[in-house]
């Protein structure tokens, strides 16, 4: 029994199709990659796992059930637009949004402080939120959408507008939440986060899901076609070896395009006879390259 | 049902704890304070303008006539109870002219207002006066001063008539009409005039707190969603609890906290009426608020509740679909037009409150909380109209209720611009609802 099942999910705005035949599932414990341009489908999706808005077609199963309004009692939401009360206490309104998910006054309280304690933030309890500070108030609306213990949590760009200290800290809680056997539903434009926690994933564009599958499996599907290379001194003619298709200079050296990966040992003998070589790297395809390719081509058009 | 208490709960706790709500609610406390001590301190300020005008004359050896005019005048003046009046004889000081000089001066000390001349009697037995002073005539000193100079004239007429004392007063107490209000059904065994003062009063009080306590507190239920369309945490409220629950939660929340100001207000102002020095003074303009028709508190009370909720339901549509507060002003405005209609055909038609149009509009829905409370509070409708104003009111209820229901799950999601009718239909049909 998957916690989420989607099945063949389309929607329709008058005259435009938002969501054209998505199907997914989330397991245990699993942390499901949605990515795609902005308007690609992404938030009527999760809205329509939600239970905002219902699908035309298809059908959305929770532990195969389908939805119902106790459902909502086990779905955690970081919605993409951040917001909570600004002039209310951290206190009184994570209580309230815990009561309105059906936890008792008595457990909210109890769960909320020792969030607090785990983001190192007790202090905050009797603050309001317009005195904290955004990456403070990102932390308390993290807190709002898990302090009910959800069984599915949908995050919209989970760590947009965060500082690098605070991006790991909310990686790694949810990483330990996946571990607990929470199935998430994550959405971004930052694919190393996705490459970093995301087993599977989706692309959308246009409505339509493009690519999907196990990360592992994409980049399979995606030849190698580049290679890193750091040296000593300069390189000269790497444009005139057969199978380069284009040489970058960076900074740290070179980034040279390959048809193939019997290429990249021409390179690596080129550059020998010239130079010492201290690093040498047949890259595999970044998801963000992958993205770009499923998706990027047809941005031009 | 749980999570309606628990959004009702929350919207009470944060306007109860809310500064603004506090301030509000001070700032109408001492307004009403001021008001109900009104007639108090209009007495205060009455006592020393209720003191005679001193108006001065002087005897004249060359006109005798006149001086026992004057004379009697200022008797008749000194003989009664409040006189407007107090004349202040003036020695004679050898001609006219000197006189006159002695009284001018004393004006311009402000002794006196200012002071009489009385001519040679004419033909009508009576001396020509004239007033003069350095301000204009006021139409109360005349007034007074053509009563006292009729009297002294009645008396002289009647002097040698040879009619007794009580004819004279007989001759002299004027004609009062008593008008008592009536049911033609015998129902009501009339009301006076002092009642309906009562019940003037006592209406246009109850039909302020009734505009006043469905506007505000309807402007807090739009401006309560539209911030947290805002602010964004709307997005987490609709996922955690249904539209439908949030919004009545909201709206009883809010019921409850204007209730709660209402009845402070009303609680102020019986406090203020019952305190000892204003026992005298309601007394002095005749208004016994022991007349007051407590029928007509469980009207209130009833058209309270009901023209709040057919209210609230707008409010809470059009403040679902605002995205930025400060948008909503704009949005609120056809609202707003329609009750300040309704209250305003109550407070043009106070006085007249058996035309057409008032019964007309008092069954229609919008209107009829305030027009049907002045019906019932200042004539008598047939009871049956009653209900049937009230069912009408019930019912649209339910259809602002169901309709805004409706608008306000669409409205919650679409973000930007304010949507058309057309575009709001169309989300409607698109998230089915």
């Amino acid at each position: 029994m998957k916690p989420l099942l989607v099945d063949q999910v389309h929607k329709q705005y008058g005259d435009k199709k938002a969501v054209n035949g998505i199907s997914f599932q989330v397991e245990e414990g699993e942390i499901y990659g949605l990515l795609g341009a902005n308007g690609a489908g992404k938030t009527t999706t999760m809205r329509m796992v939600l239970g905002l808005i219902y699908p035309d077609e298809g059908k959305i199963l929770y532990n195969g059930k389908p939805y119902t309004k106790e459902q909502l009692r086990m779905l955690g939401y970081l919605p993409e637009e951040r917001g909570l009360y600004p002039r209310v206490k951290v206190s009184d309104q994570l209580i309230y949004l815990a009561q309105l998910r059906g936890m008792s006054k008595h457990d909210a309280d109890a769960n909320l402080k020792q969030w607090l304690d785990r983001f190192e933030v007790p202090e905050y309890y009797g603050k309001r939120i317009e005195e904290l500070s955004k990456g403070n108030q990102q932390k308390i609306q993290f807190i709002a959408s898990v302090i009910h213990r959800p069984r599915i949590v949908i995050l919209d760009e989970a760590f947009s507008g965060l500082d690098p200290v605070n991006v790991e800290l909310l990686k790694s809680t949810v990483k330990d939440l996946r571990n607990s056997g929470t199935s998430m539903l994550f959405s971004t434009h930052r694919m190393e986060h996705v490459e970093e926690l995301c087993r599977n994933i989706t692309i959308l564009h246009r409505s339509n899901p493009v690519l999907q599958g196990s990360i592992r499996e994409i980049k399979k599907r995606y030849p190698r076609e580049k290679v890193i290379l750091r040296t000593e001194d300069e390189v000269t003619g790497l444009e005139g070896i057969s199978g380069v298709t284009g040489v970058k200079k960076h900074e740290y050296g070179y980034e040279v395009g390959i048809v193939n990966e019997a290429a990249a040992a021409n390179i690596l003998r080129h550059t020998l006879e010239q130079t010492i070589v201290n690093k040498f790297e047949i890259m595999e395809p970044t998801l963000n390259e992958i993205f770009i390719k499923a998706v990027g081509g047809d941005l031009h058009e | 049902m749980n999570s309606f208490w628990t959004v009702a709960g929350f919207t009470m706790k944060n306007k109860f704890k809310g500064k603004s709500f506090l301030i509000t609610t001070l700032i109408f406390v001492v307004i009403l304070s001021i008001g109900a001590n009104l007639p108090y301190i209009i007495s205060l300020f009455d006592k020393s303008s209720g003191k005679a005008t001193s108006i001065g004359y002087a005897i004249d050896a060359r006109a005798v006539e006149g001086t026992k005019i004057a004379e009697q005048l200022r008797e008749t003046y000194a003989s009664q109870e409040k006189p407007a009046i107090k004349l202040i004889e003036f020695p004679d000081a050898g001609s006219t002219e000197q006189n006159e000089k002695a009284l001018r001066e004393a004006v311009a000390d402000k002794s006196i207002k200012g002071y009489l001349v009385f001519s040679s009697v004419n033909e009508s037995g009576l001396p020509d006066l004239t007033y003069k002073s350095e301000k204009e005539l006021s139409d109360k000193t005349r007034q007074s001063l053509e009563q006292g100079i009729q009297v002294v004239k009645t008396e002289m007429v009647l002097k040698d008539s040879g009619l007794t004392e009580e004819q004279k007063t007989m001759l002299l107490s004027p004609v009062v009409i008593n008008a008592l209000q009536i049911t033609a059904d015998g129902a009501s065994t009339g009301k006076t005039e002092a009642q309906k003062g009562v019940d003037i009063g006592f209406v246009t009080f109850l039909l302020m707190l009734l505009f006043f306590g469905i506007m505000i507190s309807g402007q807090m239920i739009a401006s309560e969603i539209t911030a947290e369309k805002s602010s964004r945490v709307m997005e987490i409220i609709v996922t955690s609890v249904s539209p439908l629950k949030q919004m009545f939660g909201k709206i009883f929340g809010i019921f409850v906290v204007g209730l709660t100001q209402i009845l402070a207000y009303v609680v102020v102002v019986i406090i203020n009426i019952n305190l000892p020095h204003n026992n005298s003074a309601f007394q002095q303009y005749d208004i016994d608020l022991s007349k007051v028709d407590p029928t007509l508190l469980v009207y209130g009370l009833l058209f309270y509740v009901l023209g709040f909720l057919v209210y609230a339901c707008l409010f809470a549509a059009v403040g679902s679909i605002v995205s930025r507060t400060e948008d909503l002003g704009q949005a609120v405005m056809p609202i707003t037009l329609l009750s300040l209609a309704g209250f305003y055909i109550t407070t043009f038609s106070i006085s007249t409150p058996d035309t057409m149009l008032v019964k007309v509009t008092s069954f229609i829905p919008f209107f009829s909380p305030f027009v049907m409370l002045l019906r019932v509070g200042l004539t008598s409708p047939p009871i049956w109209q009653v209900l049937v104003s009230i069912a009408i009111l019930v019912v649209s209820i339910y259809a602002a209720g169901w309709l805004s229901a409706k608008i306000y799950r669409t409205g919650v999601l679409l973000y930007g611009k304010r949507p058309s009718w057309k575009e709001l239909r169309k989300a409607m049909r698109a998230y089915k609802v």
